[in-house]
C-alpha cells in the first residue's frame, strides 16, 4: 500500500470506507441516468469564471450593547469545460464592540474559507463534490445563511447543530435533484466528512444525508436530514425542514427542527411582501414584513456554539429592496430564558455583487 | 415526552402538507385534461394541408409554419423558464435582474449544485435569465 493511501484508510477507517461507498453506491442507484449522457445545461452558452458575493453593514443591540458588525463574503465560480466547476467563498467579519477606558469601537477581522469545492457533474442528475463544503444539514447553513438572502439577520439558536465546528464539512458530497412523478420533484444528498483539527478550517467525522420532496404547483418542499457522528458520543442528529410559499399571497413560510444529544429545538420564519396592497405600491411592493419564533431546549451535553439553557426568542422585522441586490432590515427581539431575558435590535444594509471575469457575451 | 409528541406533531403536520399538495395537483391536472380536448380539435381545424396548393407556396408554407411553431415553443419556454424559475430560485431569495448569458450559465451551474436544481430547470431557467 502507497504511503498517502495508507494514511487516508487510517485517516478514514473501514466503518467510514463502506459508509462512504454506500453512499456513493446508493446516489448512483437513485439517478436514473448513468453516466455517458450529456448535460444540456446550456445549449450554445459558454460560462465564465465569476466573481460575485454579498457585504453587509450590520448593527447589533444586544442587551443594550452595540456590536458594529462589517461583513463581506466574496464568492468565486470557475466554470471549466462542460462539467467542472471549482466554487469557493471566503468570509470576512469583524465584530467591533466599545471596550471600557477606550474610544471608538474595536475589534479584529475574522477570515475563513467557508467552502472551496470542486464539483463534477456526472449525469443530467448527480452531482459530486469534494473539498470543503457546507454541511448540508436542514436548509439555513446551506441555502439561507447569506446576508443578502436571509430574511433576519440573526443565526437561529438552532443553527449549530449538524452543521460541524466551522459550519463546513471537507471530504466528498454526492448530491441530485430530478423529477420522480410530474407532480413533484425529488432532490437528496450523501455526505462524509473528516475530521480536520487545524482552526478555522476544522470539521468533524460524520456521514450523513438530506432528501426532500419538492411539490412544484403547490410551492411547497418538505424534507428531513440525519446524520451520524463518528467520533465523540458517536451519536445520532436528525432534522426536519420545510418551505411553503402559497400561491394566493407573497407569502413565504419556513421551518427547520433539529435535534441532537447536545440540544434540539425549532424555529419558524413567515415572510409577507406588502405587494397586495392597493396604496403606495411602488413601495409597498420593496417592502417586506418579518417575523421569527424559536425554541431551543437543552440536551444531554454541553456545547460551546448552543444557549446554555432552554430559550425561546420571538422577532419580528421590516425588509426594503431599494434593489434586488440591495436591502435594507431592522427587526426587534426579545428572548427569554433562565439566566435572564433580553433585547436583541438589529439594522443593517447588505449588497450583493456580480463581476464577470471575461468576455461576458453581452446581451441576446 | 414533550419534546417527542412535538416531533410526532411535525411530521404529522408535514404528512398533511404534502398530502394536500398532491391532492390539489391531481384535481388540477384532472381539470385541465378535462378541458383539454378542445385544443387539438382547433389545431386541426387551424391548419388544413391544401394538397391542391403549388410546390413553391407549400414549402413556403411549410417554412411558415416552422417558424411560428419556433417562436411559439420559444415563448412557451420563457414562460416555462419563468415558472421554474419563481418555484425554485424564489423559494430562498428574490429575484435577480438578469446577466448576461455567460455570466448567467456559471451562476446557473452554481445553483444546480447549490439548490439541486434537475437538469431541465435549470436549462430552461437559463433561457428565461438570458433572454
Amino acid at each position: 500500500m502507497k504511503p498517502a493511501w495508507g494514511g487516508c484508510v487510517l485517516l478514514l477507517g473501514k466503518g467510514c470506507l463502506r459508509t462512504l461507498a454506500s453512499a456513493v453506491v446508493l446516489a448512483l442507484f437513485f439517478a436514473p441516468n448513468m453516466p455517458g449522457q450529456n448535460t444540456s445545461q446550456s445549449d450554445d452558452v459558454k460560462p465564465i469564471p465569476i466573481f460575485q458575493g454579498s457585504a453587509g453593514f450590520i448593527t447589533n443591540f444586544d442587551a443594550g450593547d452595540a456590536h458594529l458588525d462589517p461583513i463581506a463574503t466574496p464568492v468565486v465560480l470557475v466554470p471549466v469545460g462542460e462539467r467542472w466547476l471549482f466554487e469557493t467563498r471566503a468570509n470576512f467579519e469583524t465584530d467591533m464592540v466599545q471596550l471600557p477606558g477606550r474610544g471608538g469601537f474595536h475589534g479584529q477581522v475574522e477570515k475563513q474559507v467557508d467552502y472551496a469545492q470542486i464539483d463534477f457533474i456526472a449525469n443530467k442528475y448527480v452531482t459530486v463534490s469534494v473539498g470543503r463544503f457546507l454541511t448540508p444539514f436542514g436548509i439555513y447553513n446551506e441555502r439561507l445563511y447569506p446576508v443578502w438572502i436571509r430574511n433576519l439577520q440573526s443565526d437561529p439558536l438552532t443553527l449549530p447543530i449538524g452543521i460541524g465546528p466551522s459550519n463546513a464539512s471537507t471530504g466528498v458530497m454526492v448530491r441530485s435533484g430530478f423529477k420522480a412523478r410530474p407532480q413533484f420533484d425529488i432532490n437528496y444528498t450523501v455526505y462524509f466528512s473528516t475530521l480536520i483539527t487545524t482552526t478555522p478550517v476544522d470539521s468533524d467525522r460524520f456521514a450523513g444525508g438530506r432528501a426532500g420532496i419538492f411539490v412544484p404547483k403547490a410551492r411547497l418542499e418538505v424534507g428531513g436530514s440525519f446524520q451520524h457522528l463518528l467520533q465523540q458520543e458517536r451519536s445520532n442528529l436528525f432534522g426536519f425542514h420545510a418551505v411553503w410559499q402559497p400561491m394566493v399571497m407573497p407569502l413565504d413560510i419556513r421551518w427547520e427542527y433539529a435535534r441532537s444529544k447536545r440540544g434540539s429545538g425549532y424555529w419558524l420564519e413567515p415572510a409577507y411582501k406588502l405587494s397586495q396592497l392597493p396604496f403606495l405600491q411602488n413601495e409597498m411592493r420593496r417592502t417586506q414584513l418579518v417575523a421569527r419564533y424559536q425554541q431551543f431546549f437543552t440536551g444531554q451535553l454541553g456545547s460551546d456554539a448552543l444557549p446554555p439553557v432552554n430559550t425561546k426568542q420571538f422577532e419580528s422585522g421590516v425588509n426594503y429592496y431599494f434593489t434586488d441586490g440591495l436591502k435594507f432590515t431592522t427587526n426587534y427581539g426579545r428572548q427569554f430564558s433562565s439566566i435572564g431575558n433580553k433585547n436583541v435590535w438589529t439594522l443593517g444594509l447588505t449588497y450583493r455583487f456580480v463581476v464577470p471575469m471575461g468576455p461576458d457575451g453581452g446581451r441576446r | 415526552m414533550k419534546r417527542n409528541s412535538l416531533l410526532f406533531f411535525c411530521l404529522a403536520v408535514m404528512a398533511f402538507l404534502v398530502g394536500t399538495a398532491i391532492a390539489q395537483d391531481h384535481a388540477k391536472s384532472d381539470a385541465s385534461s378535462k378541458a383539454s380536448p378542445a385544443t387539438p380539435l382547433l389545431a386541426a381545424n387551424s391548419n388544413p394541408i391544401d394538397d391542391s396548393a403549388s410546390p413553391q407556396r407549400t414549402r413556403q408554407t411549410r417554412r411558415n409554419r416552422q417558424a411560428v411553431h419556433t417562436t411559439k415553443s420559444e415563448q412557451s419556454e420563457r414562460v416555462e423558464g419563468e415558472q421554474r424559475f419563481r418555484e425554485n430560485c424564489g423559494r430562498c431569495h428574490q429575484p435577480p435582474h438578469k446577466f448576461p448569458p455567460r455570466v448567467m450559465a456559471a451562476a446557473i451551474r452554481h445553483m444546480r449544485v447549490r439548490a439541486m436544481l434537475t437538469d431541465e430547470d435549470m436549462r430552461l431557467i437559463l433561457k428565461y435569465m438570458t433572454q
